[in-house]
């Protein structure tokens, strides 16, 4: 078994992906099927969002990535220039 | 055929038996309920997907079997080695 800080990562993962799964499913997949005076509604936000704002992370993430790349090149173009 | 190309294909037959079926193209009358899900659905798998990703590395890494004593072992054959060679003359 694992020890120490890679048991405590590997549960918070495992449970920010069961918290995020659980709630997206009840948001997306629940909800249309709930009468709409249910008080369970209180908890959710608008559907929209439910689009938006993974496709506002996706985008985010993109962007970080190309964001990293770039500047690992950058660096890689600055060793090659110094050693000329 | 490639397997990107079978991803690409399947990715495509799926994308359009969901347009098709989210802009009643095919005529069908779908409950409004129905209609409510299956709009953000491709969004949903994408989240899915993601969310079992994450949770089999979480679950990985927790479960990873370390060998603790043939993890010392081996850093003591290394120190080992390490002053050997200093002593012959290398330079590190």
């Amino acid at each position: 078994m694992a020890t120490g800080t890679d048991q405590v990562v590997g549960l918070s993962l495992v449970a920010v992906s069961l918290i995020i799964f659980t709630y997206y499913t009840v948001w997306v997949i629940l909800l249309p099927f709930i009468d709409s005076q249910h008080v369970i509604h209180k908890y959710f936000l608008p559907r929209a969002y439910a689009v938006a704002i993974p496709l506002a992370a996706g985008l985010l993430l993109l962007l970080f990535v190309g964001l990293f790349i770039t500047c690992v090149m950058l660096k890689n173009q600055k060793a090659t220039k110094k050693a000329q | 055929m490639t397997k990107l190309a079978q991803w690409l294909w399947g990715l495509a037959l799926l994308g359009c038996t969901w347009a098709a079926l989210a802009t009643g193209a095919l005529g069908l009358e779908l409950p409004p309920s129905c209609r409510e899900v299956l709009w953000p659905l491709p969004a949903y798998l994408l989240v899915a997907a993601g969310c079992y990703a994450l949770g089999t590395v979480g679950y990985r890494v927790d479960t990873f079997h370390d060998c603790e004593d043939a993890a010392r072992e081996l850093q003591s054959q290394i120190r080992e080695a390490r002053a050997d060679l200093a002593r012959r003359g290398l330079r590190f």
